[in-house]
């Protein structure tokens, strides 16, 4: 049984068809890249699994569950954990409570017991407090956890909105575009990070514009364009695949 | 060990310095003789708290215009209940609390769908209609409003009719609520609201609802709202449907500004003590003090947005560091980097 599969999707904004007819799986603890040119779907489709967006046609169904249409917050409390493509943070805290209020899945204590600081959920909150800070250890982010989000450096705070995801503890992180816009070797140090991110456990699906970095990243590739699945298959066969070349090939041209 | 001790020993401090401040605010009013200036204490506590509700709604990025909504609810169905049901004063107010729960849920769920500018005038208006409710209803006095509001029973010895018992009532409005929105503030609760007001989708993508969060917010803030009303229509003895007016809710929303909307508890209270005490000493042109205020506050709000106590921590004044750069470009002539 894949983690995550999805089926049949249709999404249209007006007159334009911004996915026709799509459908792939994730399977448990692979790291599937979906690439293809600009305008080909792939932020529509991160929105339609995490729920910004309802599907017009198709299912989604997570751990066998149907998630489609369901409510953003029902979405990630279920387990699956996304980034933004700009770095979408807490700006005006520092690192450290970024990371703190990514746990908010995390409490047991019911809200009351919190609202009276009791013994258990003050226990319980030591508790995520020491997670937070396990998570900022696990990002490289230790060493700046007392400041602002907005004066971090762009590559900084492309980790620390990973870290606000991991603190959900997702089965399932989207990450888009993680690496875009970095040097080689910061794009070499993230996607080591999240090669060790699934190493805890954690499947990663990613959307990403740097074919260097895909290709040695991910176990499978879904390309899709202009709103369809093209192909999908091991990073070898997609490089040799005529059809693809076309397709980016096409977009240079234009 | 050592982190444990230094906390109990920044927590002793803490309480300590809110011993100190309590019994201040105990003794005080008691070395005070005018009437008149307990009466502004009274308002003061009052303000302070109906502000308080409105930095709660802001901290979840909710601005209110009808703060003033819910202390009308309160004060009418106190009045009410008191002077039609015959109920007494401690009897009336948890139902009058009750009321407020339940009509704040009805109206919070449907306001609260649309944040940003659209909550901003729905609550205008909804105080708005609040208020020709009041007016145009006859059971609710009219427009001539209620007069001869009985004061509360007492309580053994404790008796309401003082301008200083009602201001040690008003206070314990005041500290209590301090005290429960603290707590929330500093629970993952408020974290949560944290979260919706600085990014709804960053929280919605870590489970937080931030529509349920926002109704709770606006369900607790109404019910205080009532409390202070409540305490007002009994201690003023009188209301009319004008008290509760769009000046009010405005007032209310100043007071948060003017104190800093950054700090949700202290804010209101040093804005509503600084907006109802300074006027009252800028009184030599009497009729000049509404414009001389406007104007106070239009600089405060264009120059000092972080208010009184955002000032205060973080002055904007020319540091020698900003000096330096201002020097250096001018004897090199050069542009100013962004990051300076």
């Amino acid at each position: 049984m894949p983690l995550l599969l999805v089926k049949n999707v249709t999404k249209v904004f007006g007159a334009l068809i911004a996915l026709r007819d799509v459908s792939f799986e994730v399977n448990r603890l692979e790291i599937l890249g979906l690439i293809g040119p600009n305008g080909a779907g792939k932020s529509t489709l991160f929105n339609l699994i995490s729920g910004f967006h309802r599907p017009d046609k198709g299912k989604i169904l997570f751990k066998d569950t149907e998630i489609t249409g369901l409510r953003v917050d029902r979405i990630a409390g279920m387990g699956i954990g996304r980034i933004f493509q700009e770095p979408t943070l807490f700006m005006q805290e520092t690192v450290f409570e970024n990371v703190f209020s990514g746990l908010h899945r995390h409490y047991r204590e019911p809200a009351w017991k919190a609202f009276l600081h009791t013994r258990a959920a003050n226990r319980e909150e030591a508790v995520s407090r020491e997670k937070a800070a396990e998570i900022l250890e696990f990002m490289d982010l230790a060493a700046m956890r007392d400041e602002l989000a907005a004066n971090l450096p762009h590559g900084h705070q492309r980790s620390l909105a990973i870290a606000i995801a991991l603190a959900c503890e997702p089965e399932l992180l989207l990450l888009d575009e993680p690496v875009t816009g970095m040097n080689p070797s910061e794009t070499a140090v993230m996607s080591d990070k999240i090669r060790q991110i699934r190493e805890r456990g954690i499947t990663v699906l990613i959307v990403e514009h740097d074919m260097r970095a895909v290709m040695s990243l991910c176990d499978r590739i879904v390309v899709l364009n202009l709103g369809e699945k093209l192909v999908e298959g091991t990073p070898d066969r997609i490089k040799s695949d005529q059809r693809v070349i076309e397709a980016y090939l096409g977009k240079q041209v234009i | 060990m050592k982190p444990l001790n230094k906390l109990t020993q920044g927590r002793g401090k803490k309480l300590l310095a809110a011993a100190v401040v309590l019994v201040a605010l105990i003794i005080l009013p008691l070395c005070i003789e005018s009437d008149y200036v307990k009466h502004l204490l009274i308002m003061v506590c009052l303000g302070a708290t109906l502000a308080m509700t409105f930095s709660m709604l802001f901290s979840t990025g909710l601005i209110t215009l009808g703060a003033a909504a819910f202390y009308a609810v309160g004060a009418y169905a106190s009045t009410l209940l008191v002077m039609n049901a015959g109920l007494s004063f401690w009897l009336a107010l948890p139902l009058t609390l009750l009321a407020a729960a339940v009509l704040a849920l009805g109206f919070g769920a449907i306001f609260v769908r649309n944040a940003g500018v659209a909550f901003v005038i729905i609550t205008l208006i909804f105080a708005q209609v609040v208020v020709l409710a009041a007016g145009q209803l006859d059971f609710l006095g009219g427009w001539g409003g209620i007069i001869g509001i009985p004061r509360p029973d007492s309580i053994g010895p404790i008796q309401f009719t003082s301008k200083l018992s009602f201001y040690y009532l008003a206070l314990a409005v005041l500290l209590l609520t301090a005290l429960v929105f603290q707590a929330l503030y500093s629970s993952r609760i408020g974290r949560a609201w944290r979260a919706i007001k600085l990014s709804p989708n960053l929280a919605g993508t870590l489970g937080i609802n931030p529509y349920r969060y926002r109704v709770l917010a606006f369900v607790i803030a109404s019910i205080v709202a009532a409390l202070a009303g409540s305490v007002y229509a009994h201690y003023s003895q009188n209301i009319t449907p004008d008290a509760f007016g769009g000046w009010l809710s405005i007032y209310i929303q100043l007071y948060a500004v003017l104190g800093g909307l950054e700090f949700y508890i202290l804010g209101p209270v040093i804005g509503s003590l600084v907006m109802i005490f300074v006027p009252e000493y800028l009184r030599i042109m009497k009729e000049w003090e509404p414009i001389i205020t406007g104007v106070l506050l239009l600089v405060i709000i264009l120059f000092f947005p972080g208010g009184i106590l955002g000032t205060v921590k973080d002055p904007p004044g020319l540091s020698l560091k900003k000096f330096h750069s201002l020097y250096n470009r001018l004897k090199t002539g050069k542009k100013l980097d962004k990051s300076s």
